[in-house]
């Protein structure tokens, strides 16, 4: 029913926007405008609620189609996908121009090897055909070989003939030879470890990212490994799930829907802050950073704001000083003892806590922070007085921002008690239920301005002085007005006065798309 | 379990490899997954001395790291006064079940012997090796004479 509304009212609203945008603008581009609905409703947005089958046959197809241009297994594919955005044409070129190349960035093979075995992408390219048609599924001892022979060119140890033993570094049990499984990378270990080992991985939600167990030693297990070896359902199905989860996250075109236990995922061609909302559990989110939808903020700044309101004082004193956000994944991270060279619990990224740079950047040296030692501390004169202003600034937005929000908590009271005064009004005969309507639209555009007016608090708060904030400000402050305006009339409406109320509604609705048109920030990535 | 198995084979092997370094190698008559040892370093300022380090081995091992504690107190920027020490090898993320403990030795004595001030636990005395090496040196041969072990003969 909101929807519904909602839908209608979007629909009406993009007519009259068009009027307004030919009255200001006599621009020479102002039919393409006219006509295309992304460039006149800035919040416009297209996207696709999927179900988790419907992403499975989607990343299916494209490793399907990924199969049959370079002749690979499924799960090689998979992974040449994973690192690389699901970019299938990226994918295609890079392992057209060096295929050597692609497989050691995407740790299929060790670098070493590499350089050692095969000279030309030809050679790599006939290698990894090799490999990836004897898989991993067929009888251990005939995998294993193939496969070392294959990508190590190693195979002294291999010969199938004898039914040789020998030791595994891990467990240390001496095993025969059929029993141990070896990849890219050749560093064999025994069936029973890599089991173990794979459990405990999976245990701590890693996936597609588990590594050989050597030290040293970057070379991904790939999938088909993994489930011929682990053989417990639960641990079957946790790989699975974690697989998955990592999948959609490496593709920059689908979000997780953010609502408790909801299983769709929203698909955009358009990677941006705009509005998501989900078809089966009606959460809406920002598809970019997955919090609540925060026109005209952006995400960063929503994110800022947020971590500053939600906690008072003493907590923000001590999360600022002993924890700092992932600069990946912005999980927040508290540093309880150990060096700074961090490793994201979530997303893995290395980083470094002192600068939040990526650890690449500092070298090859374990632990150093140039860039932190140029600038420690900077601003730590007059403290006091500096907090105190600061104080006084952030009270003045958080408590519009907290009004608007709790007004917008009671808009189901609200609409309640509209409902209620309906039923009186028809009751008492002065006019139908029908004729009622109108005013839960009303009531829905309220909300919907309210919604927008609370976020354009935190988005003021983060603004520079200048002529620019002065104009947001201004911008705002009309908004406000007209949205009282709005929200008295609706407490007061008749029958009789439907046509003022209409007007009211379009001008707040008017002014609302005029802020967001003015400083909501579409960025289009493609 | 695979835990005893390789624990008594790695155990044997450093035993017998006799490093000049890591010495007095044993486990615990009741508990294999508890080792002790005696690190004697090389370098200046430490090399007037030797530090009891101990290695706890958890059940899952070789699947999960071991974790080491040193038992000799020790003025280093990467050693806190409770003895705890942060390895990278032995990070549960950098973790691999074919690293061996000899590796994992070597890896803390070489941060023994070269500290790395850019990652401290202990922030002053980073601080204070970056800035003054010499007063840094001195408090911590100082440091060494008091608190250490003697070092073997040989």
């Amino acid at each position: 029913m909101d929807s519904d509304i909602e839908m209608e009212m979007e629909s009406d609203n993009d007519g009259e926007f068009d009027d307004d945008y030919d009255y200001y603008n006599t621009g020479e581009d102002c039919d393409v405008e006219r006509l295309d609905p992304k460039r006149a409703d800035p919040e416009y947005f297209e996207y696709e609620c999927l179900t988790v089958e419907d992403i499975e046959k989607l990343l299916n197809e494209l490793v399907e189609k990924l199969n049959t241009i370079l002749q690979i297994t499924p799960s090689l594919a998979k992974v040449l996908l994973l690192e690389h955005q699901w970019n299938n044409a990226a994918v295609v070129e890079k392992y057209r121009q060096d295929a050597n190349a692609l497989l050691v960035s995407a740790r299929i093979k060790p670098p070493t090897t590499a350089v050692e075995t095969a000279s030309t992408s030809a050679a790599a390219a006939a290698q990894l055909r090799l490999s990836s048609s004897s898989g991993y599924r067929t009888s251990s001892s005939a995998s294993t070989s193939s496969l070392t022979t294959a990508a190590s060119g190693n195979p002294q140890q291999q010969q199938q003939s004898q039914p040789q033993r020998r030791m595994c570094p891990v467990c240390a049990s001496t095993q025969p030879n059929d029993k141990f499984y070896s990849l890219a990378c050749g560093h064999s270990f025994c069936k029973d470890c890599w089991t173990i080992y794979f459990e405990t991985q999976i245990f701590q939600g890693i996936s597609i990212q588990i590594g050989c167990m050597a030290q040293q030693c970057n070379v991904r297990v790939p999938e088909d490994l993994v489930l011929t070896l682990v053989t417990r359902p639960v641990m079957r199905d946790k790989y699975q799930q974690f697989a998955f989860k990592d999948y959609v996250k490496s593709h920059p075109q689908l979000r997780f829907c953010p609502g408790p236990n909801c299983q769709i995922i929203v698909q955009s061609s358009e990677i941006c802050a705009k509005r998501a909302i989900c078809k089966v559990c009606h959460t809406g989110f920002c598809f970019k950073c997955g919090m609540d939808y925060h026109a005209p903020t952006d995400c960063q700044i929503i994110r800022k704001w947020l971590t500053k309101c939600a906690d008072d004082s003493e907590t923000a004193n001590y999360i600022s000083a002993h924890t700092k956000d992932c600069p990946k994944c912005h999980i927040c991270i508290e540093k309880n003892g150990g060096c700074n060279h961090m490793q994201c619990f979530n997303c893995k990224h290395d980083f470094c806590w002192m600068c939040l740079g990526d650890w690449k950047t500092h070298g090859s040296e374990y632990y150093e922070c140039s860039r932190y030692k140029d600038n420690p501390n900077i601003a730590n004169e007059s403290v006091h007085v500096q907090a105190r202003e600061a104080l006084k600034k952030y009270l003045h937005y958080y408590e519009r921002w907290e009004n608007h929000s709790k007004s917008l908590k009671l808009e189901q009271q609200t609409i309640d008690r509209l409902r209620q005064r309906i039923n009186t009004k028809v009751m008492n005969g002065s006019g139908t239920w029908i004729d009622w309507q109108y005013l839960f639209n009303a009531a829905a555009l309220l909300a919907k301005c309210r919604y927008t007016l609370q976020y354009t608090y935190p988005y003021a708060y983060y603004m520079e002085p200048g002529s620019r904030k002065n104009l947001f400000e201004y911008q705002q402050a009309q908004l406000e007005a007209e949205i009282e305006n709005l929200s008295w009339k609706i407490e007061r409406a008749e029958t009789t006065d439907r046509a003022v109320l209409e007007n009211q509604m379009d001008i707040a609705e008017k002014r609302r798309t005029t802020l967001l048109k003015d400083f909501f920030p579409v960025i289009v990535k493609t | 379990m695979t835990a005893p198995r390789r624990l008594r084979k790695e155990l044997v092997d450093l035993q017998e490899s006799s490093l000049k370094s890591f010495r007095d190698i044993k486990a615990d008559d009741d508990n294999l997954l508890r080792w002790t040892g005696l690190i004697v370093p090389d370098n200046p300022p430490y090399n007037k001395g030797a530090f009891r380090i101990e290695i706890n081995f958890p059940a899952e091992y070789p699947f999960k790291p071991p974790k080491i504690s040193f038992k000799t107190k020790i003025y280093h920027p990467n050693i806190d006064e409770k003895g705890q020490v942060c390895l990278p090898i032995i990070s549960t993320e950098n973790w691999k079940p074919a690293t061996r403990t000899d590796q994992v030795v070597q890896a803390l004595i070489a941060l023994i012997n070269d500290p790395e001030p850019e990652h401290p636990l202990r922030a002053e005395l980073a601080e204070e090796f970056l800035k003054d090496k010499k007063k840094f040196v001195k408090n911590a041969e100082d440091y060494t004479r008091k608190h250490s072990e003697k070092r073997p003969a040989d």
